[in-house]
Order: C-alpha cells, then structure tokens, then sequence
C-alpha cells in the first residue's frame, strides 16, 4: 500500500486511531535499492524504537537482502537479468522487538543458510574478508523461518527489543 | 550516489589521518571503498589512522572491504581504526574482529548510545 492508498483506508478509521507501525516496500534486487530501503526503514521507525534495537534491525535485514540480491546475480549468471527479482519486505513493530517477513520470486534459498553457522574461518593470507553474513543474521534474530511458497521465497524472523543476554 | 567513495587524507608527518566522508560502508560501495582506501594508503605510505565518525552503518561487505584493506597494508604500516559509532562497533564485536583491527576507543560520544 503506498502512503496515498494507506491515508485513504485510513480516512474510514475512527479519529484516533492510529496505523500499526508498518513498513511495506516492493524494491528491485540491487544494491542501490537496498540501501535506499534500509534508509526509509531506519526513517520510519526511528521515532518508535531504542537506536540499538534498529540498529540490529538494518544489519540483519541488510544481510538478508544482501543475500537475495547475491543469489539474483547468481541466478543470471552475472549477466543482467530480462527483469530483476522482486524482493517483498514487511516489518511490524511489535511490542516486542520486530517482526520481519521478506519474500522474493527468485530460485529456491540454497540448502544449508539456516543450519547454525559459526564465524568463518581464518584464511592462508589472514582473517576471512566474507562469511559473516548469515552468522550475523543469526545471532541476532530470534524464530528465524523459512518457507518455500509457489514460486516464491520466505523468510520470516524477529528481533528483540532487548538483546538476550 | 554508491559508486563514488570520498576519502578525506591528511598528513602530519608520521601518520596519514583518512576520515571518511561517506555514513555507510555497505555491498554498494564496499568494493569503491577498498580500491580507494588502498589507492591512498600506496600514495602516502605511512601508517594510517581511518576516523570512521561518520560511518553510522557498515554491513558484512563494509566489514569484508575493510579486512582486505587491513590485509593489503604494505609491510611494515599499521591500519588503526578509530571513533567508530555504536552500529560499527557491533558488527566488530559480534564478528570478534574487534580483536583483529586496532581500534581506539571513541573519544566522542556516540548519539546513537
């Protein structure tokens, strides 16, 4: 729903009633794109959320499209895709924390993201320069899912207000 | 926006002083980053000292960018990291590089807590 259609739904509302903290977007998978998203969503919410609870927020949800965004390149071989995958995203601001779904129409998720992963390990020529990414989506989140729907990838976690200890 | 990387470069004598004009260090621009941060440190060879105050989010790219910088120091310079922000600490700790890099501990106090 973009702002218009949400204020007009929002016009048969009784007065005072106020939306759920939301955030929808529909963005192509590209770097760019997922940067201007992770900017809207630090925007939206950062009048609703502790800074260290959306802070966690952008980076597991950054790795998440990062991901989405690597597996589209891979997909087209590198070569530029007839029409870039569509990623989904939705964010609900719970009493809680945050709860996240992000959907895409690219190729199924490889097998093995969601076993535990631990840090990478040390290279030849040093620390690993990747390899962090799904570590970090772990750590962080709480009721990691995912779920293959039609043609379509499914992703769904939270993310506490508070760090578990 | 993404494809440019702005490197601020001071010299004072021993050491290069870059502080980084960009508030992110994400896939789209880590590898801008890398190549220019490398540029400049081959330029002055000396011992750098990046300021990162401006950096509010750094991903596990921005992350990767900045090991291979650490890793392509010529032989003999430090890279030491320093003020950077809550949001770039965190990825440091949860990583452990923060037992990698060299970092000074903030001197200003970070808004974002």
């Amino acid at each position: 729903m973009n702002p218009t259609d949400r204020q007009k739904a929002d016009s048969g509302r009784p007065v005072g009633y106020r939306l759920p903290p939301v955030f929808h977007r529909v963005l192509p998978a590209s770097p760019l794109a997922v940067r201007d998203t992770l900017c809207d969503v630090r925007a939206r919410f950062a009048r609703s959320a502790p800074p260290d609870t959306l802070g966690r927020l952008e980076l597991v949800m950054a790795e998440v499209l990062n991901n989405v965004v690597q597996h589209a390149a891979r997909q087209s071989g590198g070569l530029p895709a007839q029409k870039p995958l569509s990623i989904h995203l939705s964010i609900l601001r719970t009493r809680h924390g945050f709860a996240c779904a992000v959907t895409d129409d690219g190729e199924s998720m490889p097998n093995g993201c969601l076993v535990p992963h631990d840090l990478p390990d040390s290279e030849d020529s040093g620390p690993p320069e990747g390899g962090f990414g799904w570590f970090m989506i772990q750590s962080l989140t709480q009721t990691l899912y995912y779920h293959r729907a039609e043609d379509r990838n499914c992703l769904a976690f939270s993310i506490a207000s508070a760090q578990p200890a | 926006m993404g494809n440019a990387m702005e490197l601020a470069a001071t010299d004072d004598g021993e050491t290069t002083l870059i502080t980084l004009q960009e508030t992110r260090i994400d896939a789209a621009n880590a590898t801008y980053f890398k190549d220019r941060m490398r540029e400049v440190i081959a330029d002055h060879g000396k011992p750098v000292l990046l300021d990162l105050c401006r950096v509010d989010f750094m991903d596990s790219s921005g992350l990767g960018a900045l090991i291979a910088v650490l890793k392509g120091m010529p032989p003999g310079l430090t890279l030491t990291l320093c003020n950077a922000t809550s949001n770039v600490q965190r990825v440091f700790k949860l990583t452990r590089m923060d037992s990698v890099f060299r970092i000074l501990p903030s001197h200003k106090q970070d808004e974002t807590g």
